[in-house]
Parts: C-alpha cells; structure tokens; sequence
C-alpha cells in the first residue's frame, strides 16, 4: 500500500441519505431529495435499544496502564 | 511523515451477561485462540524496563492501584510461567498481541505513513474480534471487547500513542513543549465519558463530558502508569539506538473509534513533536495547573474551556491549539501531503469546534457519542442520568461491527473515514513495507521455524543451532530499513539472510 494510495481514498465521505418508503415518492409528488440534514437512525435506534440497560454496572476491569 | 510512530491500545473484556469474569485468563485465551498450533515463546524481554525514568534514574517501585492487592493472590495462585501470562505473539504484520497485566492489547507495527498507523490501528481491532468469535465459539457465549478506557467504576487502562525522537532534545523541553499540547488536544481527540470518576469509583452519574481518561491524572510528570498516573510519562525505554533516541510515551490520551479523530490526534502530536525538536516552542504556554486544567477542559459544559497559563493570561484551548497550529503552518507545510492534510483538519477542526462542535458529529469521537446519546434521550424520553446511556458509552467502544454503536454510525455513513476496508484488510496481513516492522513481519511469515526470539529492536534467529541476533535498533533510519527489507526480500533462506547482512 503506498502513501498515495491512503492519501487518495482518505476523503471518503458517506453522506446519510433517507431510504424511499411508503409516502416518500410517487406519481403524485414526484422524487425528493434525499433529506441530508435529518439521518435516518432507526437502525441505529435498533442498536442502542438492544443494548442491556445493565451493562456497564456489570462491567468490571482490572486497572491497566 | 516521516517519524516513526506506534498506538499501543490495552481492550476491556468481558463475558456477555456475566457479572464476575478472570480477565487474566480471558485475555490469555482471547490471544492464544489468535493461531491454532501450540503457543511457542518468542518475546524476549530483555529490552524491557518500565523503572527506568527519562530523567535519568531508576524507578524503586511503581505505584498500583489499591484494587490491585486483592488480584495479586489470585495472581500467584495460578502457578502459571510469567510468558504463558504475557501469551506474547508477534503477527506477520509486524505488530504485537499480547496480555499486558489484565488487558489484550494489539500494539500496531512502527509506521511512518499516517494513514498506514490508522489502517493498522484499525487491523488491531478486527483481528482481536476475529479472536473474540473464536473464543465465544468455544466457551458458548459472546466474548465482548471494548476500544475504551474505563470500567465506570474506577478502573483505567490505556491507549498509548508512541513517538520516536531525538534523545538530544532534553526531557524538560520536550516536557515544556508538550504538556499544554497534552492537556488540550481532549478538545478533538476526546471520545466522551458519561460520568465523573475517581479510582475509588464513580463519583458523578448524568454528566457528559469530553474524555475517558481525563479524570484519572493526578500529578504531571512521572514514570507511573497504573496510578496516579501523569500527563507526561517519563518511561525511558527508546527500542532503539539510546543514544540517538528517545520514545515519547504518551498515555494522555483516549482510545477513538474514530478514524479521522485517531489520524488528528496522531498527525497533530507528531507535528508538535518537530516543533519541539527545532525549538520552535516558547515557555508561553505553560500552563498554571495542568492537572486541574486537564479535568476542567474535559468538564466544561460550555465548550468555552477557559484557563490560566503560568504567566497569569486567560486563554482558551482553541486559542492554545490555533498558537500550535501557526507553528506548524509556519514552519511544517508543504513538507509532505500528510502533513499538509493535518493541517488543513487540524484548522478546520477548531474553526468547527469554535462556531459549533456539534457539526463536528461526522468526526470526533466525543461529540459523536454526545449526538446518538441526545438522540436516544429524545426518542426514548430517559434523562441524562439514565444508567442506560452510560452502557449505550460502554457499548459505543463494542468492536464488534454488527452491534458496537460507532460501527451502527459508520454502517449508516455518519462517520467520516480516512482508510478503506481493502486498507484495512491489508494491514491485518501485511507490515508497512518502509519500516523496520516490515523486517519482523516478513521474517516471522517467511522464516518461523527459524525464528528464536523477537523485540521491537532486534530478532534473534537459530542458524544451524547457534544462535544470530540481527539488531535493528538503527533502523530508524529509513534508508537502512530499505536495505535490510530488500536484503530480506532477497534472501531465499536464514543462512543467505544473515550472509547478505554481513552477520557471518
């Protein structure tokens, strides 16, 4: 892998988009534009709401450097 | 850009659903389960010696953690050799995966390319999941690994950003030069904590705050690690030429998920660290209470971060961070890309921190953390002394990337990358090809058998039963790594390899 390879590829960006669903789109309406401002987090809702509501009380560590 | 540096990052670990694991034992196993033949030592010690202080002496004893007494019987009762604790291995790609006290830590292979560090930093991680599956595999439940820096009740453990440069520079410069940088470089490279601790444990639930390991600085310089830890380390311990090197050992600083806020906080310390070497820095950043700073800036709800320099001025860290950074644009760009890429986000990062850092979200770690936090507060209705939300912090540092929080942001293209998955995967099984690391890497894959011991400066391999070391601890020069790599690269076996090098 060169230096120029990571400094090429280094500015990636992955802006959200919001996925076509019911309501969005149609004849009616027409396309919209993906709402940037405004992410779509219900997988990542999904994620935090599975996490144990407990977890980090449980969670015990050894002292390390 | 042209310094050789290293992240060396100890995981937190545990057993899902279970309240009291052996750590000690977890980490031996993560790490063993990493090759599947029998475990062989191969670390040589011998080059090790965290007593010994920059300052020139020798540490009489390090200081533990009061929780520690009660381990240490544990410890001894185990009656197992002091290498099948440590379970060291030393991976292909250079790098070292070992047990450090009670942590898997994955210490990256020596880079001198920033974004080669971040994709092996990144490579650290999934090969340490590729572990966790195994492991969970066998024991029938899921073996959790945590990129963070706290327990929540107390108890720290590091992710140390590692330098090398000249020995010539004297400590107390070096000292001067980066302790202000140090105690607020938490404003961007910070990865947010819910909660105020002390190592007795948690003192303050509800609050959020800039770093995880903020709170558990006590004194401002000193060789100790483990407690009472300092700013600045003092651990004298170059794995290299002493005399032309030392090792900055930074443990003032918090483990990101982040890629880009592991790349600023990485490119910026180097760049401060060629100030230091060419005097560029002047005694006007001192500041009055570093370790009293260092807190307040991680607390400080208004994001103003107001202090007192030595001098009795007012300053803010940003306005600290922008002298830093006119430094560095005078005297360090055009130098190299990387370089000029630190300091094109280096600026754009406090202009974003200054107007507002919550359009910071896509970067750094802290504020990241801060907006899934408001927005599971708004969706689910729970305050911020919630002890959901500090398990929602817990499980942002999940390394595992189908529930870990920071991968639910970066699945969702919220997060900014600075490498590519193919960068990643390359660095699990490749060394960087311009340092000395790819010498070690590319003797184990190539010469294991023959291979007797290894340390970061030197690898000793059997040569028809007698033993040749092969010292590397010059190879921080680039130029002879190049030609001890291509002399390997050359060399069909260890006979002709030690031949070629002139070692027989």
């Amino acid at each position: 892998m060169s230096e120029k390879e990571f400094i090429t590829l280094r500015d990636r960006r992955e802006r959200p988009t919001k996925p076509i669903g019911p309501g969005d789109g149609g004849d009616d309406d027409g396309p919209k534009r993906p709402d940037v401002n405004k992410p779509d987090t219900r997988e990542l809702l999904r994620r935090m709401r599975r996490v144990d509501k407990d977890q980090s009380r449980r969670y015990r560590q050894r002292t390390g450097e | 850009m042209r310094r050789l540096f290293g992240i060396e990052t100890e995981y937190g670990i545990t057993l899902e659903g279970e309240d009291n694991i052996d750590p000690v034992q977890q980490s031996m196993d993560l790490i063993k389960s990493y090759r599947r033949e029998d475990f062989r030592p191969m670390w040589d010690y011998s080059g090790e010696d965290p007593f010994r202080d920059e300052r020139g002496f020798r540490a009489e004893r390090l200081q533990e953690h009061p929780d520690e007494k009660k381990y240490q019987e544990q410890d001894r009762s185990r009656n197992i050799p002091f290498v099948e604790v440590k379970s060291d291995l030393i991976l292909v790609n250079g790098a070292r995966l070992y047990n450090d006290h009670a942590h898997p830590e994955y210490s990256t292979p020596e880079c001198q390319s920033l974004f080669q560090l971040i994709a092996h930093d990144k490579a650290g991680e999934r090969i340490l999941h590729q572990c966790a599956l195994r492991q969970s595999e066998k024991l029938g439940k899921p073996v959790l690994l945590y990129k963070n820096n706290t327990d929540f009740h107390g108890h720290s453990y590091g992710c140390h950003d590692n330098y090398l440069m000249r020995r010539d520079i004297p400590f107390d410069e070096l000292k001067d030069g980066i302790m202000p940088f140090f105690v607020t470089r938490q404003i961007f490279a910070g990865s947010g904590k819910v909660g105020i601790e002390t190592e007795s444990g948690m003192s303050t639930a509800g609050f959020f705050q800039l770093a995880q390991r903020s709170d558990f600085f006590r004194v401002e310089v000193s060789v100790d690690t483990m407690h009472n830890r300092p700013i600045v380390n003092t651990r004298d311990e170059p794995h290299a030429d002493g005399g032309k090197y030392r090792r900055l050992h930074g443990i003032a600083g918090d483990a990101n998920m982040s890629e880009y806020a592991t790349a600023l906080k990485i490119g910026t310390t180097a760049l401060v660290i060629d100030l230091i070497e060419q005097k560029r820095i002047s005694g006007n950043f001192a500041i009055r209470d570093p370790v009293g700073t260092i807190k307040e800036i991680s607390r400080n709800q208004t994001y103003e971060w107001l202090f007192k320099l030595k001098d009795g001025r007012s300053i803010s860290a940003i306005e600290l961070q922008r002298a830093y950074l006119a430094l560095a644009e005078k005297h360090l760009a055009g130098r190299d890309s990387e370089t000029d890429w630190v300091l094109l986000e280096w600026e754009s990062v406090l202009d974003g921190l200054e107007e507002d850092p919550m359009n910071l979200s896509d970067r750094l770690d802290w504020v990241a953390k801060k907006w899934m936090l408001e927005t599971f507060i708004s969706e689910e209705g729970v305050s911020w002394d919630d002890a959901w939300l500090q398990s929602l912090d817990l499980e942002y540092h999940n390394i595992d990337l189908e529930v870990g929080l920071y991968y639910g942001l970066e699945a969702q293209g919220l997060m900014r990358r600075v490498v590519t998955d193919e960068q990643i995967e390359a660095a699990i099984h490749h060394p960087p090809p311009d340092t000395r690391a790819y010498f070690r890497g590319k003797s184990l894959d190539r010469f294991r058998a023959d291979v007797k011991s290894v340390q970061w400066d030197s690898i000793t391999f059997n040569v028809k039963g007698k033993p040749v070391a092969v010292s590397m601890n010059q190879l921080a020069n680039p130029e002879l790594a190049e030609t001890y790599n291509r002399i390997l690269d050359e060399s069909s076996t260890v006979e002709a390899l030690v031949r070629n090098l002139g070692l027989k």
